[in-house]
């Protein structure tokens, strides 16, 4: 399909790749022990070209940031390093960027509304965990520490999000269109 | 949302299993959970089935990051509850979202933002702004072949591979050169008409005013002004620099002079100042390590009182911290940061 491949490729020049010097900036000073950054970033380039595949991704910059620290923290912790949580009331510093272009169609919303609609049949702290894992990139700790609840009880729930949210799936019967 | 089995259950032990494999794999496996994993996965095609459906939608749920509203640029853990979405008027909520990265680690880039787009006007009587590229991390970037570049601050380093050379133009301030081995392709950097070409060695270039100046740490490289640029017809002799060997070129002579001194390592040290070294101190002076810092930074430290320096604390940053080195003093030590022109802080005990 060379039709989607070229669409592929110009949301992914247009709305990705002007976000690369300001990834590669805070990787740089935040994850100063990860020094092989452009490895970081193909990763993370590859994990959103994968994922915006089948399916829309509202805010890509955020998307970026997240996901690459996800992969910086597990670098980190395979080179046997721990990451320091970032401590609570850092300033919620806004980098105002517009979303990269209006949503393509009302099936792909409808999509993103899917997956907020799941989160929010879940029990509350089932909810407030994955809002904060997801929507904010937390780590789990840093989850914990939001909440003032434990470690474990963090990852418990993911567990029992990540149940309820396919059962929620299954009976409305959603779809991406990854399934098939 | 992956090939979900029509008669899932969530209470069946496989599902139960593999969404808690799920959370531990987001946490990071400890080296024992990871072997009881494979094992685990090897048990079973429905335990490997189910794992792969969850890490799928998993990473779907990754579509929602940064999907917050402009009055929620504060972490709020109840975002997603009906009430608070309603105070979004009517249309449904991807097309309301303002789509921010207010995220606590964007920190860094948001403080560079905040300074680019603040006028002097507004922040007069406030803090002086530093100079934000002053306050960027020394760069390191690998080239396509492996070479690695350390870029000193203000520096511009650029470069045009072929099949037959690699070459690097160095146009601003300086760099260090880790050069990959490939005897079939010469590493050149060029420098203001001067070729510093090299085969696998470590040297560093910088380029000032009126000259080049080239240290050769590993290996051995070649210093040649190219005649065309310095617009002569006389041949210009070119130099081999062994390590140890420093190389400067005058750029302000009619026929440049390649000038091979050799130098000691405390003078290599010296040069090489500004690349980054882990500051790593179980117990140091303040006074000691606010020196330190200073020999690697253009940004200067000065305490504001002088009993400070004998303070003992133990460190561990990049010299080229600058504002991870201000946040540790800030949050660890007791003290107050402030900028006095864009190139100087002064620290001083928080009452």
């Amino acid at each position: 399909m060379p039709q989607r491949e070229t669409e592929q490729s110009s949301w992914f020049v247009d709305a990705v790749l002007p976000h690369e010097p300001g990834l590669r900036r805070w990787i740089h000073s935040r994850f100063s022990a990860i020094r092989d950054v452009d490895d970081l970033i193909q990763e993370t380039f590859s994990r959103i070209l994968k994922i915006h595949e089948s399916g829309p991704i509202p805010n890509p910059q955020a998307f970026l940031f997240v996901v690459s620290r996800n992969l910086a923290i597990n670098k980190l912790q395979r080179m046997g390093l721990e990451y320091a949580p970032e401590t609570e009331e850092l300033d919620p510093l806004v980098l105002a960027d517009e979303m990269a272009g209006p949503f393509e169609s009302a099936a792909l919303q409808e999509e993103i509304d899917q997956l907020v609609a799941a989160i929010q049949s879940l029990p509350d702290r089932c909810r407030q965990v994955m809002t904060l894992k997801k929507i904010y990139g937390l780590t789990q700790k840093e989850v914990a520490a939001k909440l003032g609840i434990s470690e474990h009880t963090v990852e418990a729930q993911i567990g029992i999000g990540m149940r309820k949210c396919t059962a929620f799936f299954q009976q409305r019967g959603y779809k991406t269109r990854n399934s098939r | 949302m992956t090939n979900i089995p029509s008669d899932y259950d969530e209470n069946s032990p496989i599902e139960i299993a593999a969404s808690e494999w799920l959370a531990r794999l987001d946490r990071g496996l400890t080296p024992e959970e990871q072997d009881s994993y494979t094992e685990w996965l090897a048990q079973d095609a429905a335990h490997r089935e189910a794992i792969g459906r969850y890490l799928n939608d998993w990473d779907d749920f990754d579509r929602l990051a940064g999907i917050h509203l402009k009055h929620h640029a504060r972490i709020d853990p109840d975002l997603l509850v009906p009430e608070h979405l309603q105070t979004l008027k009517g249309r449904s909520l991807v097309q309301n979202i303002v789509l921010f990265s207010s995220l606590p680690f964007a920190a860094m880039i948001a403080l560079v933002f905040y300074f680019a787009v603040s006028s002097p006007e507004e922040t007069s009587g406030l803090k002086v702004q530093p100079a934000l590229e002053l306050l960027a991390r020394i760069e390191q970037r690998t080239l396509e072949d492996g070479s690695v570049v350390e870029i000193n601050r203000e520096s511009v380093v650029r470069a045009e591979y072929t099949d037959s050379e690699r070459r690097v133009y160095l146009t601003k301030g300086e760099a260090n050169f880790d050069v990959a081995k490939d005897p079939d392709r010469p590493f050149i950097v060029n420098v203001a008409g001067v070729d510093v070409r090299a085969v696998g060695t470590v040297f560093s270039v910088k380029l000032s005013k009126n000259e080049v100046d080239v240290i050769v740490t590993e290996g051995i490289v070649n210093v040649k002004p190219s005649a065309s640029l310095f617009d002569t017809e006389q041949s210009i002799a070119d130099s081999f620099l062994e390590i140890g060997q420093r190389a400067k070129v005058n750029l302000r002579t009619d026929v440049p002079v390649v000038e091979v001194t050799s130098i000691d390592g405390t003078e290599i040290d010296v040069a090489h100042r500004w690349q980054p070294r882990l500051l790593d101190h179980d117990e140091i002076l303040l006074g000691e390590l606010v020196e330190e810092f200073n020999s690697s930074n253009p940004i200067q430290v000065t305490l504001s009182d002088p009993s400070l320096a004998n303070v003992s604390l133990s460190s561990s940053f990049w010299s080229d911290n600058v504002e991870g080195f201000v946040r540790l003093m800030e949050s660890s030590f007791g003290m107050e940061a402030e900028w006095r022109g864009s190139r100087e802080i002064v620290l001083r005990e928080a009452n």
